[in-house]
């Protein structure tokens, strides 16, 4: 990785340059929240957004998606080609680039997606630093620092931004749209000041020492039952979360019945029938055992596959959640044995 | 042979039938799947003896209604029923809170003489069983072509139990319940793909209650976000007041 130093007046170059390129998706705001979406012109982005309703994932893993078309006569496969554009991805903080990489874990090792990678090689990611707010709790994962899995990560130094490269793309782009300059010693130190206002500015600091312990402690605990009362099986906190990446496939006919569509939609573990199989068994038909599930599976079933939770501490799951029920909330009731 | 199809009204304002001449670019491609013997509101022919599948559109709401129902189920293979009158009883329904006799009154003046055989306004399933379902006000016609290609495959009825949050989350729509205003999204089926949220109208539940709904946290959840809970059951009985009678 090595470093440039750009002023902020400047930024809007880097963006009009990257569009002249690409198709360039950054935070844009949305009756009073913030989205990813596609930028027109570099006064649209807004750097200074908190989180956004959606995660980046969409723009790799569409909550909707034709995967393949066919003739029904033949059985053939008659279209599967994936749509993935040249984008860079601009303004991504810390968590959401630490959750591509956990969703990386899952698409592209062993049973590679071919959708997710198509896109996920023409995708430039381009980070922003931020400030921790009320529901932000990457500080307890260690997401709230990313070291890879970004082609240029921008910090915020007040007048100017402390540019980490960490690809030759990322070193090229830069060096194509934007006066930039070597760091000083001065641009360092005050790069780590701002690093470490960051980390002072987190309220959540919820305990996870030993965190699978507690959950097989706390397996068959009354508490599960009382968030599952809680919960309305909406499947929202899914929806919002960057790491969440469960899917259904379903055919369907076109109106001539002649050709058919194959579509893959987001799914959610918190819907009932999520868990039914034939002959109309279902693992987990109540509420309870849903809301349980998706805990379990985060916080211990992936780190037992890949050394790390499927949680970045976003809180998004946290903000859209009607019921309230958050990963901080479910972990201090399981500490404590009382639902706040 | 192409199946032979009926489609049938009861009480209602037609709107869903009207709809589905709404399908024009695939309305051919449809017919050419299936023998339509019978739309009442398209000619004005009589009923087949025979046919095979029975579309019902309206709310149950006469005797009539009721004998024209067996009727239909004993007939026909498949019974489909489509939109919120058929599927939850709708707007008609909400006769249901009222004193009948007084509604009547008020309405027709003379009264009960007017209303000779009528009911409670209810849904089909209270009367019949239905194999498919299209709910909504108005039915979207692409659910509608779906659910008809799954009836004429023979594949099972795939009406989503599950409410429209998740939906709605997807369309990245700003929660009504953090603007302090009430949306029935949480408790109401899900399938429509959260038109109106995205279209910044309230969800008012015209798609009936998800079988999977969780009233009372939804109740909570109102209470937490500041919002009357009463609201919640009050505004939906827009759509769904004969729920009680059935469910
Ligand atoms: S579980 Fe919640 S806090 Fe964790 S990554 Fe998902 S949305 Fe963010
Ligand atoms: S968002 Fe909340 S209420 Fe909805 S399914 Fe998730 S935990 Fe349950
Ligand atoms: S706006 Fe309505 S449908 Fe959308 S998430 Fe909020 S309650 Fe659910």
């Amino acid at each position: 990785m090595f470093f440039r130093v750009i002023d902020k007046e400047r930024l809007p170059d880097l963006i009009a340059g990257l569009s002249s390129e690409y198709e360039v998706v950054g935070p844009v705001e949305k009756d009073g929240r913030f989205v990813f979406a596609p930028i027109s012109d570099p006064a649209q982005v807004r750097l200074d957004y908190d989180t956004t309703l959606l995660p980046p994932k969409k723009w790799f893993l569409p909550p909707k998606e034709t995967i393949m078309r066919f003739c029904r006569a033949d059985e053939e496969v008659v279209d599967d080609e994936v749509f993935a554009p040249p984008r860079v991805l601009f303004g991504l903080h810390p968590c959401d680039i630490n959750a591509l990489l956990l969703m990386d874990n899952v698409f592209l090792e062993g049973y590679v997606d071919p959708y997710y990678k198509a896109r996920r090689e023409n995708t430039l990611i381009v980070g922003m630093s931020c400030m921790p707010t009320e529901t932000c709790f990457c500080n307890v994962w260690n997401t709230d620092e990313v070291h890879w899995g970004f082609d240029i990560f921008l910090t915020d130094l007040g007048d100017r931004y402390y540019a980490s490269l960490r690809t030759v793309k990322g070193a090229e782009i830069l060096d194509r749209h934007v006066a930039n300059r070597a760091v000083s010693d001065e641009d360092t130190r005050e790069f780590q000041r701002v690093v470490h206002r960051f980390k002072q500015g987190f309220n959540n600091n919820v305990d996870t020492t030993q965190l699978p312990v507690l959950l097989d402690a706390k397996f068959d605990s009354p508490i599960w039952d009382e968030i599952g009362d809680a919960c309305l099986s909406c499947g929202a906190c899914s929806m919002v979360c960057p790491t969440c990446y469960c899917f259904d496939v379903a055919d369907r006919l076109e109106p001539d019945q002649k050709t058919g569509l194959r579509i893959r939609t987001w799914d959610s573990c918190q819907f009932k029938e999520f868990a039914a199989v034939a002959h109309g068994q279902n693992f987990r038909e109540d509420r309870a055992s849903r809301v349980k599930y998706r805990y379990y599976h985060k916080q211990w079933g992936y780190l037992s596959k890949f050394e790390r939770v499927l949680c970045v501490g976003c809180g998004r799951c946290a903000r859209a959640c009607p019921a309230g029920i958050s990963p901080v909330k479910v972990i201090e009731a399981l500490q404590t044995g009382e639902v706040q | 042979m192409a199946p032979r199809v009926v489609i049938v009204g009861l009480a209602s304002d037609f709107g869903c039938q009207v709809q589905m001449t709404n399908i024009e670019d695939d309305l051919l491609d449809v017919l050419g799947l299936i023998d339509l013997q019978y739309w009442q509101l398209a000619s004005s022919g009589h009923m087949p003896e025979e046919y095979d599948i029975a579309i019902v559109e309206g709310a149950v709401t006469t005797q009539e209604h009721v004998e024209l129902l067996k009727r239909l189920r004993k007939t026909a293979a498949v019974v489909m029923t489509i939109g919120s009158c058929a599927d939850t009883g709708g707007i008609l329904a909400l006769a249901n809170c009222v004193d009948p006799d007084v509604a009547y009154a008020a309405v027709y003046g003379k009264g009960p003489e007017v209303a000779r055989g009528r009911r409670a306004p209810g849904p089909v399933d209270a009367v019949i069983h239905v194999d498919y379902r299209v709910p909504g006000c108005p039915i979207d016609t692409d659910e509608f072509i779906n659910v008809l290609s799954r009836a004429l495959q023979g594949l099972a009825d795939r009406t989503p139990v599950d409410p429209l949050c998740a939906i709605c989350k997807t369309k990245e729509n700003v929660c009504f319940l953090d603007r302090g205003e009430v949306c029935l999204g949480l408790v109401t089926r899900t399938g429509c793909g959260a038109k109106c949220p995205t279209l910044n109208r309230p969800c008012t539940g015209c798609r009936g209650l998800a079988p999977d709904a969780n009233l009372e946290a939804a109740r909570a959840a109102f209470v937490s976000k500041g919002l009357d809970p009463t609201e919640l059951e009050r505004r939906f009985d827009l759509y769904n007041a004969a729920r009680e009678v059935t469910r």
